[in-house]
């Protein structure tokens, strides 16, 4: 051995002549092995050519094998059920048909021999009939002979081919220069986000609802640890769990919101339908304001109308809540919980607010019933006037040792109802409308904003109990609006009613006001994370965990060749590209869930869109049942009959059909 | 050579309403001879068409010349065979209500179903009514100020799909042609006071069980015959 080395070491270039004669070798055996088989070396050609084009995984290539057996399964059947007098005269040479090839007598695969064995031979004589045919010049018919065996070999054969590509590429085993396999996947990237694209322009592929069930969000360019396919789909159960949405300004977070608020509206109605569930109810806090966000709820409204939400309610602009519904201990907890109360010295003023207000709120004619209400019982006289007319000795006690601070808290309450406005004073429940978009001035005034916020939360989470709907609460920048209900105190709440909360914000920071709950908000998303472009995905990225990546070292022999020897390890890397993240497009995202992520080209919600893919045969086909939508806002009484028309009409159409 | 202004009123009615059977012409014109008449003149001014379409009068119809002479902005067309019946239905629906002296007196106004689908987007999925009867403010009669939905119900459709568009009808609050996201607006008072349905009788039970269905809203939705002679 050591001579045999000594010897090559001694004479490089016999060693690099005898190499390059044995690589030669084995080119012409496998070009031999090929032409052979050329049906199946131009089914696998095309196969490859076609993951490469497209940017396939190998697994969809092993599908598209897998469909093409049953066509040659029924050549197989017709094979072994053809008449065995017919094959063995023909074969002896007895009938042939006129102008046929010598031996082509029967079709191509067809022979002599019980059915085990023509079955056996049925490829073999198949491909040996095509060959005759291409020599007589009959290339169509060489094709049609040689498909039923080739074609599902040679996709199978060209997946293989692919799949061996890119674990070449991705180990950083394959290319011819040490940055092919970066330069590789950098382009694949772009092919495959064409075929998304492609995807997204193709009419009706991808409805709102899957034909299974699905919410489709848009067309899947790359899974890592995720199932791969064409369409980006994710279950309903995981838009009622946690999720959180994280993307700059004009990187198409509104429109992935969107998706996901008409696909949770139109999931929720049709397993209404069904009588799997509540009817969902979608509550939108946009905690920016502005006009901006009247464009999105305008737009929110028109894209879940499509999905089947029969009115969605624009507060405070359009619709008004009722703070007086909820039980008087809450509303004593939530009334004290919009005035900012100082600390220290600060509490005993509290405490004396706190009294006041539980006994307004507890009167014993009941609690108020709006604002003008409360305001009104904040006089001394009354209230030590109410309770002495029920005999509670004690309250009035309490009423006059607190006399003094009467004034100031009416005085504070005041000033907050007309900062407010009539938003929280109105007749309304959540339970009127199938969607609320509550548009909250965090930007331009933050402590209003924040009081509402929390009067908000406590109306749904009050409502919640109930448990007559599905809820969805989705807060976008919530952090503008935290400072009183941070957010994870809302994610705890939320968990312990049923609730679904979906937080978004601009950026990781924008998630809370401290790294500990921005971790407790993005680690307990049960329903993944969504990333759109961001400048700092990191922290995502470690949450997403990590893969073991096979990582190849070669030894470069210079000239642009490489050496045969080199070096394998694994190691762990981020399942989350952080630099993918940061030079994502327009309209895509990357989906975190469960230690994978699929990137997804976002398919944008319009108005004209059929929401809806066929439902399932199973499904139910009669219309949703009718909810009851008030007709006018506050709700009010039935509307009067209209008045009486039967002159015009009797004269016009005759009698009136009762 | 100039149209009269019966002539005039005719060949807008024409066309909006799609096209129009002689008989109906003659309704419009006050005889089957002026009829004859006015369509002669019209088909030399090249504002019509006129062609036998089924079994019964002739249909005349306006060409884009004379949807131009007329100041409308639809689509010259045909009418299509399968809604000769409804197209008829709709127009008998509406001489038969234009010719009571309650319209009359209050100046109501027919915007038809071809108006409303001109100035309604392409491809937006929502029900139009086959006209509305707008009747003015000032109209003396007790429904002044009111908006009429009208629904001519020649073929029965299912009780749930007349169900939905009934309570589509009386729940609409915008124009159509409006944002969608003010079609239905909570608070806003519905743009449709009541819905007149004129059936066939094959559609009759239909439409009845569909308006019970409906609950407190069926006392917004009128049911009457079509009008003698309206179906083919």
């Amino acid at each position: 051995m050591r001579r045999e080395r000594d010897r090559y070491v001694r004479h490089p270039v016999r060693r690099a002549l005898a190499r390059g004669l044995w690589r030669l070798l084995g080119l012409v055996a496998l070009a031999a092995v090929a032409v052979a088989l050329a049906p199946v070396t131009l089914a696998a050609v095309a196969a490859a050519a076609a993951g490469w084009w497209r940017g396939w995984p190998p697994r969809r290539l092993y599908a598209v094998a897998a469909w093409c057996l049953p066509m040659t399964a029924s050549w197989l059947a017709a094979v072994a059920a053809w008449p065995a007098r017919a094959a063995g005269s023909a074969a002896a040479g007895g009938a042939g048909r006129a102008g046929a090839p010598p031996g082509l007598a029967l079709p191509p695969g067809i022979g002599p021999g019980p059915w085990w064995l023509r079955c056996a031979a049925a490829p073999y004589r198949a491909w040996l009939a095509s060959w005759q045919l291409a020599a007589h010049g009959h290339l169509a018919a060489a094709a049609v002979a040689a498909a039923p065996p080739a074609v599902p070999l040679g996709v199978l054969a060209g997946g293989l081919a692919w799949q061996y590509r890119l674990f070449r590429m991705r180990t950083g085993a394959g290319g011819l220069t040490p940055a092919a396999p970066a330069t590789f996947d950098s382009r694949l990237w772009r092919r495959q986000v064409r075929t998304a694209k492609a995807l997204l322009a193709a009419p009706g592929a991808l409805p709102l609802i899957s034909r299974n069930g699905l919410v489709v969000t848009g067309a899947a360019i790359r899974s890592i640890r995720h199932r791969p396919g064409r369409v980006a789909a994710i279950p309903y159960p995981r838009l009622r769990s946690h999720q959180v949405v994280i993307g700059s300004t004009g990187t198409g977070k509104t429109t992935l919101l969107l998706r996901l608020w008409a696909g949770f509206m139109a999931a929720g109605l049709r397993r209404y339908a069904a009588g799997g569930a509540n009817r969902p109810l979608l509550v939108v806090l946009d905690c920016k304001g502005g006009a901006s966000s009247r464009k999105v709820a305008d737009r929110t409204r028109r894209v879940l109308r499509d999905a089947g939400a029969r009115s969605t309610a624009i507060w405070p602009d359009e619709a008004s809540l009722s703070l007086w519904t909820l039980p008087p201990g809450q509303l004593v907890t939530t009334l004290l919980d919009l005035i900012e109360h100082g600390t220290g010295g600060a509490a005993y003023y509290t405490d004396v607010m706190e009294a006041i207000v539980s006994l307004a709120v507890g009167a014993p004619c009941g609690p108020p019933a709006c604002s003008a209400d409360f305001l009104a019982r904040l006089d001394p006289g009354w209230l030590a006037a109410s309770y002495a007319a029920s005999g509670d000795g004690t309250a009035v006690a309490t009423i006059r040792s607190g006399k003094r601070g009467f004034e100031d808290v009416e005085l504070r309450f005041r000033a907050l109802w007309r900062r407010l406005g009539a938003g929280l004073d109105g007749g309304g429940s959540f339970g009127d409308a199938d969607a609320w978009y509550c548009v909250l001035e965090g930007t331009a005034e933050g402590a209003v904003a924040e009081a509402q916020a929390r009067a908000l939360t406590d109306l749904l989470a009050h409502y919640a109990v109930s448990g007559q709907r599905e809820i969805l609460l989705a807060v976008d920048e919530f952090s503008a609006v935290s400072r009183r209900l941070p957010i994870w105190r809302l994610y705890e709440r939320a968990r312990a009613l049923g609730l679904a909360v979906q937080v978004s914000a601009q950026s990781w920071e924008g998630l809370a006001d401290t790294d500990d709950e921005r971790q407790r908000i993005a680690a307990t998303a049960e329903g993944g994370i969504w990333l759109l472009r961001t400048p700092r995905p990191g922290p995502v990225s470690e949450l997403a965990g990590t893969r073991a990546y096979v990582d190849t070292t070669r030894r470069f022999s210079g000239q642009g060749a490489w050496a045969g020897d080199g070096l394998s390890r694994t190691r762990l890397v981020p399942v989350l590209d952080a630099d993918i993240v940061r030079q994502l497009d327009v309209g895509q995202a990357a989906y975190v869930y469960r230690g994978g992520v699929t990137y997804v080209q976002v398919k944008r919600l319009t108005g004209r869109q059929a929401a809806l893919a066929p439902a399932p045969a199973d499904a139910p086909t009669t219309p949703l049942p009718a909810v009851a939508v008030p007709a006018q806002w506050p709700p009010a009484p039935p509307a009067p009959p209209p008045p009486d028309a039967s002159e015009v009409l009797d004269e016009a159409f005759g009698a009136r059909h009762e | 050579m100039t149209l009269a202004v019966r002539d005039a009123d005719a060949l807008v009615f024409a066309a909006d309403m799609y096209g129009i059977q002689f008989d109906q012409l003659a309704a419009l014109t006050g005889g089957d001879r002026s009829a004859r008449a006015a369509a002669k003149r019209w088909r030399d001014l090249g504002y019509v068409e006129t062609a036998k379409l089924n079994e019964g009068p002739a249909w005349l119809w306006v060409t884009r010349a004379g949807l131009a002479a007329c100041g409308r902005e639809y689509q010259a067309r045909r009418p299509a065979l399968p809604q000769l019946a409804h197209i008829r239905a709709v127009a008998a629906t509406r001489i038969a209500l234009e010719a009571t002296g309650a319209y009359r007196r209050a100046s109501a106004f027919w915007r038809c179903e071809r108006r409303i689908r001109a100035r309604h987007g392409r491809g937006i999925r929502q029900h139009l009514p086959d006209g509305e009867v707008h009747w003015p403010d000032s109209a003396p009669v007790a429904w002044a100020g009111e908006c009429w939905a009208i629904e001519a119900e020649v073929t029965p459709k299912t009780v749930a799909r007349t169900t939905a568009i009934m309570r589509e009808i009386l729940a609409r609050t915008g124009d159509y042609g409006c944002p969608a996201a003010e079609a239905e607006v909570l608070g806003q008072p519905p743009r449709h006071a009541r819905a007149l349905y004129l059936c066939s009788p094959a559609a009759l039970t239909t439409v009845l069980k569909a308006r019970e269905a409906l609950g407190l809203l069926s006392a917004r939705i009128e049911v009457r015959d079509l009008p003698p002679g309206a179906q083919l």
